[in-house]
Order: structure tokens, then C-alpha cells, then sequence
């Protein structure tokens, strides 16, 4: 099976999302497409397994930053289910994001429309928190070491 | 609970029922129900019997602030789970014990403003000292506080429970009103409001409400259906206590007019700043359903920001949303907020004004920026000072401000807190439920009750969102036995 992603980088002197707008594949094993069967309708478990699969961030340093820098990153797409909106949420954003993000952060209100100015910053406030457990930290040549040790 | 009261009180609703032709018992199987629960109020039938209590040896000195509902009904359940307790309430109003959620009954003229007006002393619980003072400095590093009069108070744990203040002030041309209140003069407040503009939320208001409604249904009783008499309502931009307040004067307002024969001569127009009328949608639908039986207009996403008292004039900022441009990383329409001003003539203003925390709280290092507490939304504990609780109207938890939320909590915050002092793990938690006895006429109450699950959870076996006459009997006769000598005492 084949499972397809995206990825935005993270800027952290910026404290800044930017699209990295590849569209990348990876196969993965019967076991792996197991798992993925398992979490696929459940998005930020989902997004967990990815996050802290060997072979996954194996491939990304491999295949995709493949110049061993120091890095972090995060995920926004993993075969159609996005996480776009944990990087790019804003007061603007339409109300599926509101709701979406309301039920996650148990954010309530008496009356279910946008008070845009005050739950879009309480919403903000929660994904600051939340970023910081999603972005993949890809230290300075890591694996690269890690391999070399292993041959 | 007081005998003298109960059976006042089962005498007067023994009266109610024969009206109707039925006796007590044909009521409760009405509503499926034993005596006691009908008496607790649904979800505490079963805690209504009497609950087996293990007293803990822990000794800590406990400081409560405020002396309401939330701070009263603690201090009773504190005493009664330790063995030696060492509790302080700093509360400076003496009728802080005062029965709030009659004070709609008291609008309409059901009940008396003496019905809902309770001494704080009355209910202090034995051994409870009580400083008659506000708290206005906290320093949660040192574990002290300092009062108004200089007193400074420290302590080993510290619950706050100061509920939330009316903020009038905010309102452009009510700005009077705002100082009168925070200054804590009653009747200034309610002489700068005038005769045409009420609110029932003091106690005081409540009465005066009842009296201008009168003005303006004998008004309404002499005009004509060309020359309506306006009813205006109103619910802010900001969280308040018992969020359905607001409707209930509507419907007791338009249940007066009625009784009067006056309803076809009058408008009744709600204008709240939210776009539904509740936040679990199946109660929303119930009440809009309601609304549009009884001919009652609303506009959502108005909030009210200025009142011109000599025009009669209500000024909205009415806001909108407009599709924006296409987002293409989030592959959706953007929303872009609008909004302008909207004057509405008015004949009687009843106003929901914003609830604010205490400044205190605020410019502490215990308060959000806001002023509400910031706590673990189930165990009630303090996210940064594991000595601290919070309960009540002032805890920054997200479900509704009412003595039903109240009275789920105080008991999971007594056991968190003991378990706390005893070095254990907190193991109660708030599930998140509250519910509100939506009076929808003189004789009816639909009970929405629900949870963090924002679905109806009903405790009787009845359909949730219908309104009934055996639950205005349970507003009007149970629940206030239930909360002033069942909580206050800490036992229901």
C-alpha cells in the first residue's frame, strides 16, 4: 500500500508555517497498512503514529531533506486527511475550522456562531500548545549517525 | 432541611396540584419519579438518600473567597468530611446566601423579593469563621491574601468562589449605572435605569422589574395592535450566569401580557449577540419552535452597546458574516466579519448586561488575563498552584454558569482537595453537567440538562425539550429547599 503525503517546514525564528507543496508517496508494509486501517478515521492519532514512525522520518531524511540540517517539521496531509488548518488557522478561517477546533479544545459557548474575535483567540491560544507536540524535530544528522554506526 | 419550610412549601404545592385536580403521588408517577427524587431535583435522585460519609484526619487551614452558593455549600461539605476543619470565608455582603435563580420568579411577580432574600450568617456552617471583608491582593507564592480593610490572611489551601460582577458600565449612556453598581448602591443603580429599563439580575432589579412590566402591560392593555407597545431583550457578548435568564423574562413577560389580554398589542423582539438560542442543538430547536408559536421575534448577532434613556433608543452592533476570497492552502472559503449599528426604539428594555470576573482576580497571578481561573476542567485544581481550587461562576471551565454546574462541582472539588491534603491522586472528577429549568410560561419548564457531551441528558424518562407543568412545580417548590437547605448544608 501507498500512502501519500504532505509537509509544511517550520520557521522557528518566524514562529512560521510555510507549504512545502510536494506531494510525496511511500510504501509501506502489510503490518504498517494495518495500523493505518486502524487510526485512518481518527485524525490526530493518525497523525501521532506517523509522527513517531521509524520509517517514516527513515524516509523523510532519505528522500525528501536529504541534507542533514538541522530541521523541524510537521505534517499536513496524510492520504486526504488534513492538519492544515493546526498551521494556518485563522479569524478568517471558515466555520468547519471553528467547530473543528471548538470540539477539540472543548472550547464552549452558549450559542454555536463565531464570536470570531474571542474564540478565534482562544482557538489560537490552544494551537500554540498544540504545534509544539506536532512539529517533527529532525536533528542535525541523526540518522545519518545513527547509520553510520550501524554499518 | 428546615421542617417548617418543607411542609410550607408541600402545603402550597399540595394547593397547586388540586387545582389541577390531581394529588402528589399521580404527579410524581407523572414524571416518573420518586418523592425524593421530585424534591432533589432529577440527576440527584439517587444521591438524595443519605450518602455514607468517611471523615478525613487531614488538617490544613482553608480560606474560602466568597460566601455564596459555591462557597457555602463547600464549606458545609468541607465540615462535614474533616474531622477538625480550620475554615475561613471571606465574603463582605451579608446577603450573599440570597436564592438566585428566583429571582426570574420574582420579575414576574410569582414570588416576593423576601422569597428569594437569605443571611449569609444563616448558613455559614458551625465552626466556619467568616471575615466580612473583600479580597483584593493575592500573592499565591506565599500563600496569603490581603483584604480590603488590610487584613492580611494566609493560608495552606485556598478555594475562590467569588462569582462574577455585572458590567453596566460598558454600555454607552448606562455608564452611571455601572459606577452605582460596583460601588454596590442598589438603589442608585436602579434609579439611574429609569422606569423603562430593568434587569433581573440583582435581586433588587428583579422587584423593579415586576413594576415597570406592569407600567408597560397596562400600556400595552390600552394601545392597539397598530400602536404596539415594544418589549426589547437583550444577552451580551460575554459568558453569563444562567444563560437562560434572558429568555425566561421574555417568556414570562409575554405569559403576563397574555393573562393581561394584552399580547396582540405588543412586540416582543429578542436581540442576542449569539446566532442560536442554546448551545446543544436540540434544546436551540426547541426553543425556536417556542418563539415562533408565541409570536416572540428575535435577531441574533446584535449586542448592545449604548442606551439613549431620554429617546427610548437601544443601539446593536449587529454583525454579519460575508463569504471572503478562496484560501488556497486551506482549500476553503475565507469568513469575513461585518458589522454597523442598529437603533431600536424601545418602550420596556430588559437588559442581560455583561458578567465580568473581579479585577482582582485579573491583575493576580491567579486569574487569566480575563479574570476567570484557569483550572483542570474535571478536578477543579488550579493549572499552576496545586493548593488552589476554583469553583462556581469565576472557574475557567467551559460549560454553563449555574447552580446546577455548582452542584456537580462542589463535591468533586471537596474530594479532590482532601485527597490533595491526604497526598493522594485526585480521582473526581466534574463530568460537566448542568442544567438550566427553562421557564417557558406561568406553568411550564422545559429542564435541559446535558453534559461536556453538549447532548441532552435527561434524568427522567420524558422527552428533554417538551415543556411541562410537573417541572414549573419542581422549579417553584423543590428546588429551592433542594439548594438552600440540601447544598448550603452539603448534602444534596
Amino acid at each position: 500500500m501507498q500512502l501519500e503525503f504532505e509537509l509544511v517546514t517550520y520557521d522557528e525564528a518566524l514562529d512560521r508555517f510555510n507549504l512545502d507543496e510536494t506531494i510525496h508517496q511511500i510504501e509501506i508494509s502489510d503490518e504498517e497498512a494495518q495500523t493505518y486501517e486502524l487510526l485512518k478515521s481518527s485524525d490526530m492519532n493518525l497523525y501521532n503514529w506517523l509522527k513517531e514512525s521509524d520509517f517514516f522520518i527513515k524516509y523523510v531524511r532519505e528522500n525528501i531533506y536529504t541534507d542533514g540540517e538541522d530541521r523541524k517539521i510537521a505534517i499536513s496531509d496524510i492520504n486526504g486527511t488534513t492538519f492544515r488548518r493546526f498551521y494556518f488557522f485563522k479569524v478568517t478561517s471558515s466555520d468547519s475550522h471553528y467547530e473543528y477546533f471548538k470540539k477539540l479544545f472543548t472550547i464552549y459557548e452558549e450559542s454555536d456562531w463565531q464570536d470570531r474575535e474571542e474564540i478565534g483567540a482562544d482557538i489560537v491560544t490552544h494551537l500554540l500548545v498544540k504545534r509544539q507536540d506536532m512539529i517533527i524535530d529532525l536533528p542535525k544528522n541523526k540518522l545519518v549517525d545513527e547509520d553510520v554506526r550501524k554499518v | 432541611m428546615d421542617k417548617k419550610y418543607l411542609e410550607s412549601m408541600l402545603s402550597k404545592m399540595d394547593k397547586d396540584l388540586s387545582t389541577h385536580g390531581i394529588g402528589r403521588r399521580q404527579a410524581m408517577k407523572m414524571a416518573g419519579l420518586s418523592g425524593a427524587g421530585l424534591f432533589m431535583g432529577g440527576a440527584t435522585g439517587a444521591s438524595a438518600e443519605e450518602e455514607k460519609i468517611v471523615k478525613s484526619d487531614a488538617k490544613a487551614k482553608i480560606v474560602i473567597v466568597g460566601g455564596g452558593l459555591a462557597g457555602i455549600s463547600t464549606a458545609a461539605r468541607l465540615t462535614l468530611n474533616l474531622t477538625d476543619p480550620d475554615i475561613t470565608i471571606i465574603e463582605p455582603e451579608k446577603n450573599s446566601a440570597n436564592y438566585q435563580p428566583g429571582q426570574t420568579l420574582v420579575a414576574a411577580g410569582i414570588w416576593d423579593e423576601d422569597e428569594i432574600t437569605y443571611k449569609r450568617d444563616d448558613f455559614v456552617p458551625d465552626g466556619v469563621k467568616v471575615i466580612e471583608d473583600r479580597a483584593v491582593f493575592f500573592n499565591p507564592q506565599e500563600n496569603k491574601l490581603t483584604t480590603e480593610k488590610g487584613q492580611v490572611v494566609t493560608y495552606d489551601y485556598l478555594i475562590l468562589a467569588m462569582g462574577v460582577q455585572l458590567d453596566f458600565e460598558r454600555i454607552k449612556g448606562l455608564e452611571e449605572a455601572g459606577r452605582a453598581y460596583s460601588s454596590g448602591n442598589n438603589d442608585q443603580l436602579l434609579d439611574t435605569l429609569g422606569d423603562s429599563i430593568c434587569s433581573i439580575y440583582t435581586a433588587e432589579g428583579s422587584t423593579k422589574t415586576w413594576e415597570i412590566m406592569q407600567k408597560y402591560i397596562a400600556q400595552a392593555k390600552a394601545g392597539s395592535p397598530d400602536k404596539k407597545t415594544n418589549f426589547v431583550f437583550t444577552h451580551p457578548s460575554t459568558p453569563i450566569k444562567c444563560g437562560g435568564a434572558p429568555k425566561k423574562i421574555i417568556y414570562l413577560t409575554n405569559a403576563r401580557l397574555k393573562e393581561a389580554g394584552a399580547r396582540e398589542n405588543a412586540e416582543l423582539t429578542f436581540y442576542p449577540n449569539g446566532g442560536a438560542m442554546f448551545g446543544v442543538p436540540e434544546y436551540h430547536d426547541a426553543i425556536v419552535g417556542q418563539f415562533k408559536r408565541e409570536g416572540i421575534k428575535h435577531h441574533y448577532r446584535h449586542n448592545l452597546i449604548e442606551v439613549d434613556k431620554e429617546k427610548k433608543i437601544a443601539t446593536f452592533d449587529s454583525k454579519w458574516q460575508e463569504k471572503g476570497p478562496w484560501d488556497p492552502v486551506m482549500k476553503d472559503f475565507e469568513v469575513i466579519p461585518k458589522h454597523e449599528k442598529l437603533r431600536v426604539p424601545y418602550d420596556f428594555l430588559h437588559i442581560a448586561p455583561a458578567n465580568i470576573a473581579p479585577r482582582e482576580i485579573a491583575e493576580s497571578d491567579l486569574g487569566s488575563a480575563k479574570g476567570w481561573v484557569p483550572v483542570n476542567k474535571e478536578t477543579l485544581q488550579h493549572i499552576r498552584y496545586m493548593n488552589v481550587f476554583s469553583i462556581g461562576d469565576i472557574a475557567q471551565v467551559p460549560m454553563a454558569k449555574t447552580g446546577g454546574s455548582v452542584r456537580k462541582q462542589y463535591k468533586v472539588l471537596v474530594d479532590n482537595l482532601i485527597a490533595h491534603m491526604n497526598g493522594k491522586k485526585l480521582e473526581s472528577k466534574y463530568a460537566g453537567y448542568t442544567v438550566c429549568p427553562l421557564i417557558t410560561s406561568i406553568g411550564t419548564v422545559m429542564l435541559a440538562e446535558f453534559d461536556w457531551t453538549v447532548k441532552p441528558t435527561p434524568s427522567f424518562p420524558l422527552d428533554p425539550t417538551v415543556e411541562r407543568w410537573i417541572f414549573w412545580l419542581m422549579k417553584v417548590y423543590a428546588l429551592k429547599p433542594m439548594t438552600m437547605y440540601g447544598m448550603m448544608s452539603g448534602r444534596a
